[in-house]
């Protein structure tokens, strides 16, 4: 066809397609590493429990930020409703455990498979709207679920909440170790990122990305918009109500505001996601490595003092990424590296 | 005709709230036509495209596609039943490389991701762009992109292809080399229907020409014909300028409206 191209000369005589997309191999070992460096700091600090509750805490909202990822960044669907899915883990689980005694982790799959569903009908008529109306939207759904957990006693216990009876025991979810709680939720973000790698390599991952980046060029690729965003929506919800399941089990209390107070639970997976990086693999993790120590450093030296201060901190550091940071630490340095490479062919390309 | 008939829009039309966009336009394209859609801006010929892919629903008259009425199907299932398309205002998804660009085409047979792989690697060797696979979408040039969008196209493995202005912006060289490649891909028999202002890239490459204007559709016939139609050059610069032929007239008022 045209084997002179004037502007831009090949830089590779020969591309062939597996240069380009990774490998599944070193797709797998790269998380493999990464599940390494994440480990390393439980490992490390196994014998100071403030550390290992916060460590906790960092695996547990990457985890979930991660799954919120799914949806939110894969799939480019701001939603600030995953807070209900996080409830719906912990407050079904919560009442099955006290109501029935069930083992926690039979009832696990179950309830993930409920927040998909509560998920799929919601998204239904919201995912008609785009942009920041779909994120006011599903902002409704926390509200609304706020109210729903205040006031079906029966079911949640009402403002007084539910207390899980401590009866140590893995059959129970229930461990007298802290370090034992942060290893379940430690494997639960392994869990959530290792299916957000091998989604990434699949036909719907692949998807999820087209309809992010232009919903129109991806109808007219054959995409069914509406249901892969539903697809993803309820792999998301699903994997967020299991992190809720874990939240229920570690506090054994749950009451409303602990569950729905929007900056704890919805607008804190997205914040989690947008400063490690959102639409990235590990970003997520990175994003609660940070913000969950820094935070619960904020709560101790600062709460007392001014209330509110730490959540007008993260506020403000949420509005600095979204200006600054568009695809969060991850994106950062991967712009870095890309420019760096560049750097150094133009140099080549001058010698 | 004794080809297929692949394409058939029988009397359609969209109004919009009053503004006659398409009226009554009939069109019908068979397996292995070019066929192109010319007319002033505003003819409606993008929201006649629109129509047929799918985008936008007939306010009357059918849409007809391998001998189905496609009205009421989405543009998803339209692609899936073969038709592929491009966009006036190209739109890579500029997250994504090159070669991920055109998997997200390869993938509608086949959700096998290495098979998709290979085969959007052969459609950019086909299409010229195989050392472009691993560039970002976002850092392509004006003609790379329109011929990304051309080969996520074909990717779909289409019976028809609709190209909505795909030559427009570029230059002379870029237009020849887009000609050539659209000459190859119809001589291994691939169907167009194209949306074209150039009118030289008209003459050269269509079978057949249709003209809109105002919505309606005022000439049919080869392009010979209609570009030498003072009915096509009254359509595109008025009465007054009947001197002149359609193809200059046409090209000075491209420019003087730029």
């Amino acid at each position: 066809m045209s084997n002179i191209d004037i502007k831009r000369p090949a830089n590779r005589s020969t591309t062939s397609g597996s240069d380009v997309i990774e490998g599944g191999t070193r797709a797998l070992v790269r998380y493999l590493i990464a599940m390494g460096l994440a480990f390393l700091p439980l490992a490390l600090l196994l014998g100071d429990p403030h550390w290992v509750n916060i460590l906790a805490f960092t695996y547990l909202m990457g985890g979930v930020a991660a799954a919120w990822n799914i949806i939110g960044g894969f799939g480019g669907q701001f939603s600030l409703a995953h807070g209900v899915f996080f409830g719906i883990g912990a407050y079904f689980t919560a009442a099955l455990v006290i109501r029935f005694g069930w083992s926690p982790w039979l009832i696990t799959l179950p309830i993930a498979l409920i927040a998909a569903l509560v998920a799929t009908l919601i998204s239904w008529p919201t995912f008609r709207l785009r942009g920041p109306f779909f994120a006011i939207a599903t902002l409704a759904f926390n509200e609304v679920a706020f109210v729903i957990a205040n006031h079906a006693d029966s079911l949640t216990g009402g403002p007084r909440g539910l207390m899980v009876p401590f009866k140590a025991g893995l059959e129970n979810m229930i461990f007298r170790e802290r370090w034992q709680y942060a290893l379940l939720m430690f494997c639960f973000a392994a869990m959530v990122i290792g299916a957000c790698v091998l989604l990434r390599r699949t036909r719907l991952g692949y998807y999820l990305l087209a309809v992010r980046e232009d919903e129109d060029a991806a109808r007219a690729a054959g995409i069914d918009v509406l249901r892969v965003k539903l697809s993803g929506m309820a792999i998301s919800a699903a994997l967020t109500s299991i992190g809720g399941t874990l939240f229920a089990m570690y506090l054994r209390f749950i009451d409303p505001p602990t569950l729905f107070t929007l900056t704890d639970v919805g607008v804190k997976f997205a914040l989690i996601a947008l400063i490690g990086g959102v639409g990235t693999i590990y970003g997520p993790l990175l994003g609660a490595a940070l913000i969950i120590p820094f935070e619960s450093w904020l709560r101790a030296d600062f709460t007392s003092d001014l209330p509110g201060f730490s959540q007008a901190l993260l506020g403000l550091l949420m509005v600095l990424a979204a200006l600054f940071m568009k695809r969060g630490i991850v994106g950062v340095w991967t712009h870095w590296r890309e420019s760096r490479t560049l750097r150094k062919q133009a140099k080549g390309d001058l010698s | 005709m004794s080809a297929e008939l692949l394409l058939d829009a029988r009397g359609v039309s969209k109004h919009f709230a009053g503004l006659k966009a398409v009226s009554d336009v009939n069109l019908q394209v068979h397996r292995g036509e070019i066929v192109s859609v010319i007319g002033p801006n505003g003819a409606g010929k993008t929201t006649l495209f629109n129509l047929l892919t799918g985008q936008l629903a007939p306010t009357a008259g059918d849409v007809c596609f391998l001998g189905e009425t496609v009205n009421r199907l989405p543009p998803h299932r339209r692609a899936r039943m073969g038709m592929g398309r491009t966009f006036q205002i190209a739109k890579p998804l500029i997250a994504l490389n090159v070669l991920e660009n055109v998997m997200i085409g390869a993938f509608l047979h086949d959700a096998s991701l290495s098979r998709s792989r290979d085969k959007a690697m052969a459609v950019l060797e086909r299409v010229g762009m195989a050392n472009l696979a691993a560039r970002k979408a976002g850092e392509l040039t004006l003609s790379e992109r329109r011929r990304l969008e051309v080969a996520r196209a074909l990717a779909l493995e289409p019976k028809i292809v609709l190209l909505d202005e795909v030559m427009a912006g570029l230059n002379q060289a870029e237009v020849a080399r887009e000609i050539e490649l659209l000459r190859g891909l119809h001589a291994e028999g691939l169907t167009f229907l194209i949306i074209e202002h150039n009118l030289k890239v008209v003459r050269a490459f269509s079978d057949r020409v249709i003209v809109l204007d105002r919505g309606e559709l005022i000439a049919e016939g080869s392009a010979d014909d209609i570009l030498n139609s003072p009915k096509v050059i009254a359509a595109y610069l008025g009465a007054g300028h009947m001197g002149s032929s359609a193809e200059q007239s046409a090209t000075e008022s491209k420019e003087a409206s730029r």
